[in-house]
């Protein structure tokens, strides 16, 4: 994505830059999407109208919006379990994935034993494994929260361990040089060259965690998110189900944005690479 | 090569540059710089980094608009890009899954030429620049040098008329970049094109240049315009005369001048690369 | 998830003696996990509904080969057209991203967007939209291994360098020649990256769209299994999902390494979210 701002406006920017006054020019890139996103919300509005789609099958966006706001207690309500399961799944996957890849980063034969078993497990499809979990540890939270830290421990301890193993072999000389201790090369050297690597696992984890929480509550929960998308699809009740969705996808987007700010503070503390 | 006589090949007149225009953030990158360069003399543009040099080299290829100002290439006022002007850039911007054969011929294909009747001219340049040998190879198992003197091969493969070059070898290392500049100034005895040459380095400027240009920072502009009283053919040894160094002592000292702070290097102010 | 490519190429240097040990450690590891698991259901009298052993689990593949294959393949054939439409609708927008600044700019923040939101989330409105069947699980698959290959592919047609560009704008180069002969090829290995991911995604897109519908296929014999107690039948059918899985992707891998080979040396590695 970085490639893609940097590159693409070499073409775009001589042209924009008269055509538009300077001070709407910084928004462009905010507005174009916004207004592009309302005008699809508007042809399907009209779309949904003109043809009569039945809303069974297509409700119009202001049946979703009256839908959403008549059914928003019971959404939060129903939001909380998904949330706070997905907060732990990925708290634990996020843990466990930065200690594995530290200690993968310092013992080769470690290294060499797990990290093709990580790749491969992160290659296979971790999903068809959430009936076992059920199994395992019942209907309950703690077989979700299980799944989903499965699902989204992977991620974090691939992209941490390469992070690890990325760090600047000179910066880990000179550290060496100094005689500094291997903790303080460790934390000098090594954990902020990874840090990009680890959040960028950890972005990818988030959304994999919310994924899990939600497969997991389709197949076994009482409660949640996608307990209640499955029972409004199941009653065809379409527009629920998009009202349902809007908070789910708020939910997945804060949560990823929660991350995506973190790794912005930390940036600002270590300074940006 | 088409000599037009009397006339100039590049006419630059009161050309400017500022990007941002209109806004608290312009820039101003070329300010009000005239010059005009006849036909089959070797120029060069020395500078600072960031001085703008490489945006007033864009502008002559036509692929940086001006802000204002003109510029005339052979008689015709400047539009746009135009095939009878060959350009290298810092990077030797090779194509990574081409060979080098492939890639000196690339701007026949993009051109749509019979690729087929040049591919005798593209190994000839390869060889006349040493590479032969090394037509198959890709551009990963070729030295930076190699790379760059393929790089000089594709733009002289279409035979343009005017040749612009932006700090081609200032990437290279410096016995590299001494074979280069001499394999420059043997090829250029052999071609005879007019050329623009963008650099920071003064000897570079003077050894291989009829005529230096010296353009300085704020405000972006031409303060010099010295004549280099060489003759032709040169050698790479004429930069141990004492009127060589005497020549790069002159020009040192009128970019220091013109500096408030020598050496002073605002980062980011004013980008020498076109900024998007 | 593109991380781990680089170090599959640090892999690939490495001389022979510790090729051994690369692809013999891991195997090694892998067995001793699989006998320990063996002696461990075997002491410890676990029920087999809980964990069965991995020789019961070879002894269901066994027995029962013939029917889990014949549900293996409705599964094959929806991973691989839905990854194949997948592939071919992402380039192809990705492509008409390329080529207009306004669409780009219009489109590519919302297709971003659902990136991040948890798309796996709409499969009940699939089923509203088009039954309980093969070609909905087929067609929630396609829409979630889609993002990955836009947005990936849409940053790889933008990371041609600007001075290779430049050099096409010198020579009057029109826009299709740029895109076929440079900007297409330096997006090969940014697309290879969103296909990778892509066939994981449309791994999980069939099993969850088989859990949810269909009455056949590998996701509905887990979830069946799963419900019967029948724990190795489960886990009989997660190899065989991953078998499907690793073919599928080996396959890709394959074809991209023609291409690398194609491409010289130095093929940059593509990333992705």
């Amino acid at each position: 994505m970085s490639a893609e701002s940097q590159a693409a406006p070499a073409v775009a920017a001589p042209a924009c830059g008269r055509t538009i006054g300077p001070s709407l020019y910084g928004l462009r890139p905010v507005l174009l999407p916004l207004a592009t996103a309302a005008a699809m919300l508007l042809a399907w509005q009209f779309a949904a109208v003109l043809l009569r789609i039945p809303s069974l099958v297509l409700p119009t966006p202001v049946e979703i919006g009256r839908e959403l706001w008549r059914a928003l207690p019971a959404l939060l309500v129903e939001a909380l379990p998904t949330t706070r399961d997905t907060l732990m799944a990925f708290g634990a996957a996020s843990a466990l994935g930065v200690v594995l890849a530290v200690a993968i980063s310092y013992s080769p034969l470690l290294r060499d034993m797990l990290y093709p078993n990580l790749v491969f497990f992160q290659l296979v499809p971790k999903v068809a494994l959430a009936p076992l979990f059920v199994i395992w540890l019942g209907v309950g939270s703690p077989s979700r929260v299980a799944f989903a830290g499965f699902v989204s421990f992977f991620p974090i301890v691939i992209a941490a361990a390469v992070g690890f193993a990325g760090a600047e072999p000179a910066a880990l000389r000179l550290c060496r040089s100094l005689t500094a201790s291997e903790w303080r090369c460790f934390m000098l050297v090594r954990f902020p060259f990874a840090l990009p690597a680890i959040f960028s696992g950890m972005k990818v984890a988030m959304t994999m965690a919310v994924i899990g929480v939600i497969i997991g509550e389709f197949i076994s929960s009482q409660a949640g998110l996608g307990f209640y998308i499955l029972n409004a699809g199941s009653r065809l009740d379409t527009a629920d189900v998009f009202a349902a969705l809007v908070v789910l996808c708020a939910l997945g987007v804060a949560l990823y944005g929660a991350v995506a700010l973190a790794e912005r503070a930390v940036r600002r503390v270590y300074g940006r690479h | 090569m088409p000599v037009v006589e009397g006339n100039h090949c590049i006419e630059a007149s009161a050309v400017s540059k500022i990007y941002r225009g209109g806004t608290p953030a312009a820039v101003e990158a070329v300010s009000s710089v005239s010059f005009a360069v006849p036909h089959g003399q070797f120029v060069a543009i020395l500078g600072p980094s960031g001085c703008g040099k490489s945006t007033l080299l864009m502008m002559v290829g036509g692929l940086e608009p001006v802000s204002s100002g003109s510029i005339v290439i052979d008689g015709a006022p400047m539009t746009g890009p135009r095939t009878s002007i060959g350009i290298m850039f810092q990077d030797p911007t090779l194509l990574p899954w081409k060979s080098a054969l492939d890639n000196v011929l690339f701007p026949i294909r993009v051109l749509q030429r019979p690729v087929e009747s040049y591919r005798e001219t593209a190994r000839n340049l390869l060889e006349r620049v040493g590479l032969d040998g090394f037509e198959h190879k890709k551009p990963h198992e070729l030295s930076g040098g190699m790379r760059q003197r393929v790089a000089i091969c594709r733009t002289l493969v279409y035979d343009p008329d005017l040749l612009l070059m932006d700090e081609p070898f200032s990437a290279l290392d410096a016995i590299s970049r001494d074979e280069m500049n001499e394999l420059l100034l043997d090829l250029w005895q052999q071609y005879r094109k007019t050329a623009l040459f963008v650099t920071h380095s003064i000897r570079e400027a003077v050894l291989l240049a009829d005529r230096v240009l010296v353009m300085t920072k704020r405000p972006a502009t031409i303060v010099e315009d010295l004549a280099i009283p060489f003759p032709r053919p040169r050698a790479i040894s004429i930069g141990e005369s004492r009127e060589f160094n005497a020549i790069c002592a002159h020009l040192r000292e009128r970019i220091e001048e013109s500096h408030d702070r020598p050496r002073s290097r605002r980062t980011g102010a004013a980008r020498e690369e076109p900024a998007p | 998830m593109a991380l781990l490519e680089e170090t599959g190429r640090q892999s690939d240097m490495t001389p022979p003696a510790r090729w051994a040990r690369g692809v013999l450690l891991p195997l090694g590891f892998a067995v001793l996990v699989l006998a320990l698991w063996q002696i461990f259901c075997e002491r410890m009298r676990i029920p087999p509904i809980l964990l069965p052993p991995p020789s019961a689990v070879w002894a269901v593949l066994r027995d029962n080969y013939a029917i889990l294959l014949e549900q293996a393949l409705p599964t094959a054939t929806e991973t691989v057209v839905s990854f194949a439409v997948a592939s071919l609708l992402g380039v192809a927008l990705a492509v008409a991203l390329t080529f207009s600044a306004w669409v780009r700019e219009a489109l590519y923040p919302n297709i971003v967007m659902f990136q991040l939101i948890p798309k796996i989330a709409l499969a009940p409105l699939f089923i509203v939209w088009l039954g309980v069947g093969e070609k909905t699980a087929t067609v929630v698959a396609v829409f979630i291994a889609f993002f990955p290959v836009v947005v990936s592919s849409a940053t790889g047609l933008a990371s041609a360098k600007p001075e290779v560009l430049q050099l096409c704008r010198s020579l009057a180069a029109s826009e299709w020649q740029t895109f076929r002969m440079v900007r297409f090829p330096y997006a090969m290995p940014f697309i290879f990256a969103g296909m990778k991911v892509g066939v994981t995604m449309a791994m999980i897109g069939v099993v969850v769209g088989e859990f949810i519908t269909v009455q056949k296929g590998l996701g509905y014999i887990i979830l069946f299994a799963a419900g019967a107690g029948e724990t190795a039948t489960v886990l009989a059918a997660i190899v065989l999902l991953c078998g499907i899985g690793l073919a599928l992707y080996g396959a890709v891998e394959l074809a991209e390494r023609a291409v690398r080979r194609w491409y010289g040396g130095e093929m940059p590695v593509g990333g992705v979210i």
